[in-house]
């Protein structure tokens, strides 16, 4: 409640001059840790007492040995795995944001091109897969092709959304000093668009991951699903899920990435500042 | 901080060279007309308005009369079907381009991720090609509003009448020859209206700037004005124009002298007829 009164009577007291990089906190990650660290305590003991063998499921206290012991093959697997998800999320980026940017501003181009890329994301990937390894062999570009379309469809809805989410009057204030198309675009569009496309990012880069993942299945020499598919072909689950909690980790970490990026930008914005008054 | 009387009003459109100075505004017979797919709307009808430069134009009208369509016409937001306009002799377009108008609105519109002082350059940030020379800075402006103290607060941490203010520094920073304000009080409190009525009195009266206030507000717009327009509509068309010769300067007494009180009920009575 205090902290309410604090943020919107300003009348009371001067202003302390807030420097925009230091408003946003990290997220507190201990909660999260805890509710893991939970879980795995559950499948430990259950796995345990019901003398499960490993090869049907493996004990979580086995995989993380196993990937603390083969982490100096795992870590360059995770590496390029993590070099085509961000390849493919860049290709994606460039491409749905120019989309968005022209579907966004003609109408016209929406009614073309929307349904299209509506068709391609509903596509399976799975099965296209095989498709692009066959046209493009076994090198790192049939990846970064599976990754950018499985990603990019976010990017595109909301930044879309977003470019349009512009407060009416603020338009028509730069409209009224003959502000051009350009400078609208830069001044207004775009940071109103931010909020719609972090959350975008926080969908896609997990979403890359997995399509680098898929493709490298499909044919490859490297790579964590390449390093995973090989454990399940050995059977080798312990292996497998060390593989998989790897992934698991990239994934987590390319999400935080994202969120503490919002919070460090869109301290302005509504969904930062509640957690702030609530808290 | 103290500032000593400048010779002319600070934050004033320095006058156009030539000998015969056009009108600040000058509405003459505009109309608008919206069209639907099976059906015309029409908004505003044959209105004329003249205000000189420096002067003080409330317009006064009941909700959905067409008053706000009327000041985006004049401010060149909306095309009028017909008629003309012209801002100190150009074409609305063209005032656009030079950065004559000031806008003011209802919702301050503030950018929620920039301070209260980048909020007001904004209006120096675009088109800058007709950035005039400022004989004074944007701190002086903002002490002139109020805000110098909160000049690195974020939107988010103003009052809603602070938020306004801000947006009327926005509206003054680029030196317009007018100002054009849609209701900008609307969605204050009661308490902090009549507040904002007296400050907008004082920071008109300071800078000489040529106001069209658009309101609902029949004390507003006596207070404040040299002429209030009363619009009766759809379609807008002028009811009545009530010149207020109450002399200036003026102060919150103004609210209980029988001329006030006179010219509200002469107001109140034409808005009921309209």
């Amino acid at each position: 409640m205090n902290r309410l009164k604090s943020t919107t009577i300003a009348e009371s007291r001067p202003e302390p001059h807030p420097r925009r990089l230091d408003r946003g906190r990290p997220p507190d990650v201990w909660p999260a840790l805890l509710a893991f660290i939970i879980v795995a305590l559950f499948w430990e003991v259950a796995v345990r007492l019901s003398h499960t063998p490993a090869y049907l499921i493996p004990l979580p206290s086995a995989i993380l040995a196993r990937a603390v012991t083969d982490l100096p093959t795992l870590l360059p697997d995770a590496l390029v795995t993590l070099g085509e998800a961000l390849g493919g999320l860049f290709i994606a980026s460039v491409v749905a944001l120019s989309a968005a940017l022209v579907m966004s501003r003609y109408t016209w181009a929406e009614r073309a091109l929307f349904p299209l890329a509506v068709a391609v994301k509903v596509t399976p990937m799975v099965a296209v897969a095989p498709l692009l390894v066959i046209w493009l062999g076994f090198g790192p570009s049939p990846k970064l092709i599976v990754a950018a379309l499985l990603s990019y469809f976010p990017i595109l809805s909301n930044a879309m959304t977003g470019f349009r989410s512009v407060n009416p009057r603020a338009l028509e204030f730069l409209r009224s000093l003959d502000a051009s198309s350009f400078e609208i675009l830069r001044m207004i569009r775009v940071p109103h668009a931010l909020p719609y496309l972090f959350s975008a990012y926080k969908v896609s880069t997990t979403l890359s991951v997995i399509g680098a993942v898929v493709a490298e299945w499909v044919g490859a020499d490297r790579g964590l699903g390449h390093a995973i598919i090989l454990a399940n072909a050995n059977f080798d689950m312990t292996s497998l899920a060390a593989g998989v909690l790897v992934l698991a980790l990239l994934g987590i970490g390319l999400y935080l990435l994202v969120a503490v990026f919002e919070r460090q930008f869109l301290f302005w914005h509504e969904s930062v500042l509640s957690t702030e008054v609530y808290q | 901080m103290l500032i000593q009387p400048p010779s002319t009003p600070p934050f004033a459109a320095t006058d156009l060279p030539g000998s015969a100075t056009p009108r600040a505004i000058d509405v003459r017979h505009v109309s608008k007309s919206f069209h639907d797919a099976n059906s015309v709307f029409e908004a505003v009808h044959d209105v004329n308005l003249q205000v000189d430069r420096g002067r003080f134009m409330s317009v006064i009208g009941l909700s959905g009369c067409g008053k706000s369509t009327l000041l985006r016409i004049v401010g060149g937001l909306i095309e009028p079907t017909e008629g003309s306009i012209t801002i100190d002799g150009l074409p609305p377009k063209a005032a656009q381009k030079q950065k004559s108008i000031g806008f003011v609105f209802q919702d301050a519109a503030l950018l929620p991720w920039l301070t209260v002082v980048e909020n007001v350059e904004v209006s120096l940030q675009v088109n800058q090609r007709a950035n005039r020379p400022r004989p004074r800075g944007t701190d002086e402006l903002l002490d002139l509003v109020g805000l110098l103290r909160f000049r690195n607060a974020f939107p988010h941490q103003l009052s809603g009448g602070m938020q306004q203010r801000v947006a009327l520094a926005r509206a003054l920073v680029h030196y317009p020859s007018i100002l054009l304000m849609d209701e900008p009080f609307g969605a204050l409190d009661e308490l902090t209206r009549a507040f904002m009525r007296y400050e907008l009195l004082r920071i008109a009266t300071r800078t000489g700037k040529t106001v069209l206030l658009v309101t609902h507000s029949i004390a507003e717009a006596v207070v404040l004005s040299d002429e209030v327009v009363v619009l009766a509509g759809p379609p807008g068309h002028v009811r009545e124009v009530v010149s207020i010769d109450l002399p200036r300067p003026r102060d919150e007494s103004i609210e209980r002298s029988p001329e006030f009180l006179a010219y509200a009920s002469l107001l109140r009575g034409v808005l009921k007829l309209s």
